[in-house]
């Protein structure tokens, strides 16, 4: 008898422990911090994201453009030349451009304006490595955006109208995966929860070491659309601001962690 | 008799008010989407059931059910011949390829497949059911218009959308049913 339950025993904490494995298998933060462990050992404490950041504070300090000015006089809502934390706190409005704009869209606006470029002169490229140098200026500040101006209130309505619209060739929209069957996954992949968990929404801009690529959310939102099979819409258009801002507002007070680190 | 009629045009007012918000929230909408370009336009574009599912977050109400699956049961179509069992090889390419029916991204079916989704129910044996001929066209319906049973539900409508075709939708449905389908192989 006593054999028999020291059996039964055994197999139960065996039963026990593989469903542990298999838990922390399927976290994916936990196995994104493995990854991160493994990349800083075999690169000797540098991280992708560190070039970017690098590569992003030479871009946003030197005097560029026709006007041949930097962009240290950018103002990201905290007054010009105020960088910590801003990420946190946008999308916001902004009233010398009379709209809510989100850290790309921002970017893209004081290269227009301070330096000179056109429009299409802009590089994605370069923008993605500005959002990274702030990104890294605002690591463990909290999220806080909260509609309060009226355009504001008006795109977060827009947003969340968006988040749960359904269309195109596979009937779904972002609400479908990040909502109605979050916690389930497709393929090996869990969806992240966008309502209830804060930390979804508090890690852009990001590196994925997955594929090798620097994405802010505009390129995570854009992925999305993709995915279903929906073109995309443009970078630093209405749609991407307004989704944008509806998911920061329910990050909010989280400590963001930039810039992100995830598969 | 005075305040009575103030408070009836103020009510009046009120209920005038929140109608018109409604046309110009839209037209804001629409606005936004469009300025993500025309193609975003032109996908974001939705059809009348697409806007209901939307509208009700998922969840329709009652009165809506009837008439939403009689609309979506019209929308199947059936091959030619009138065969609703394929070739299940073919289906099983068609229920693989991510650009067609991409069905492991949700479902288990050959249990050898590593990387399948859990986002719907795991179709391992499914052929236990037998292949009666409402087992089958039950089926070819749930694959070629999964809104015609059950409403808004995650499944896309693979076969109203043109992603399979009547025919390959009958692959597909072998591919399930086939007791030679890897899917239903003994273990």
């Amino acid at each position: 008898m006593g054999r028999f339950w020291r059996l039964v025993g055994a197999a139960v904490l065996a039963l026990f422990s593989l469903f542990v494995l298999a838990q922390e298998e399927d976290d994916p933060v936990k196995e994104a911090e493995k990854q991160k462990k493994q990349l800083l050992e075999q690169s000797g404490g540098i991280l992708p994201s560190d070039l970017y950041v690098e590569q992003g504070e030479q871009l946003f300090k030197a005097k560029r453009g026709p006007k041949q000015a930097s962009l240290e006089a950018c103002d990201f809502g905290r007054g010009p030349g105020k960088l910590e934390g801003v990420v946190g706190r946008l999308p916001r409005y902004f009233f010398d451009t009379r709209r809510v704009e989100d850290l790309d869209s921002r970017i893209r606006t004081c290269m227009i304006r301070l330096q000179g470029f056109q429009p299409q002169e802009i590089k994605r490229s370069e923008v993605v490595a500005i959002a990274f140098y702030l990104a890294s200026l605002s690591h463990e500040q909290p999220v806080t955006v909260r509609p309060l101006m009226p355009q504001e209130k008006k795109l977060y309505e827009l947003g969340e109208r968006l988040f749960y619209l359904r269309a195109g060739p596979r009937d779904m929209g972002c609400a479908t995966c990040h909502v109605t069957y979050v916690g389930k996954r497709a393929g090996v992949l869990p969806y992240s929860d966008i309502l209830k968990d804060k930390r979804a929404a508090s890690h852009w801009p990001a590196f994925r070491y997955s594929n090798d690529q620097a994405w802010t959310m505009a390129d995570r939102i854009r992925a999305c659309y993709s995915n279903l099979s929906m073109p995309a819409p443009d970078f630093y258009s209405e749609p991407i601001i307004a989704l944008t801002l509806f998911m920061n507002v329910q990050a909010n007070g989280a400590r963001m962690d930039l810039p992100g680190f995830i598969r | 008799m005075k305040t009575r009629y103030f408070v009836g045009l103020l009510a009046m007012l009120l209920v005038g008010l929140t109608l018109s918000q409604q046309g110009p929230f839209q037209q804001r909408v629409q606005q936004a989407i469009n300025s993500g370009g025309s193609k975003f336009a032109e996908t974001m574009k939705q059809d009348r059931d697409q806007a209901l599912c939307s509208q009700y977050r998922d969840k329709l109400p009652p009165e809506e059910v009837g008439a939403f699956l009689e609309r979506q049961r019209a929308l199947i179509k059936y091959p030619a011949d009138g065969k609703l069992m394929g070739d299940w090889k073919q289906g099983e390419a068609l229920f693989t390829n991510p650009r067609k029916g991409n069905c492991y991204a949700c479902h288990t079916g050959d249990p050898k497949e590593a990387g399948a989704g859990r986002m719907g129910p795991g179709l391992v044996g499914y052929g236990q059911r037998g292949t009666s001929e409402a087992v089958v066209k039950y089926t070819y319906d749930k694959i070629y218009n999964a809104w015609a049973s059950m409403p808004c539900s995650l499944m896309y409508r693979a076969g109203h959308h043109g992603i399979l075709t009547p025919e390959e939708t009958a692959h597909v449905t072998a591919f399930l049913l086939d007791p030679a389908s890897p899917v239903n192989a003994k273990r």
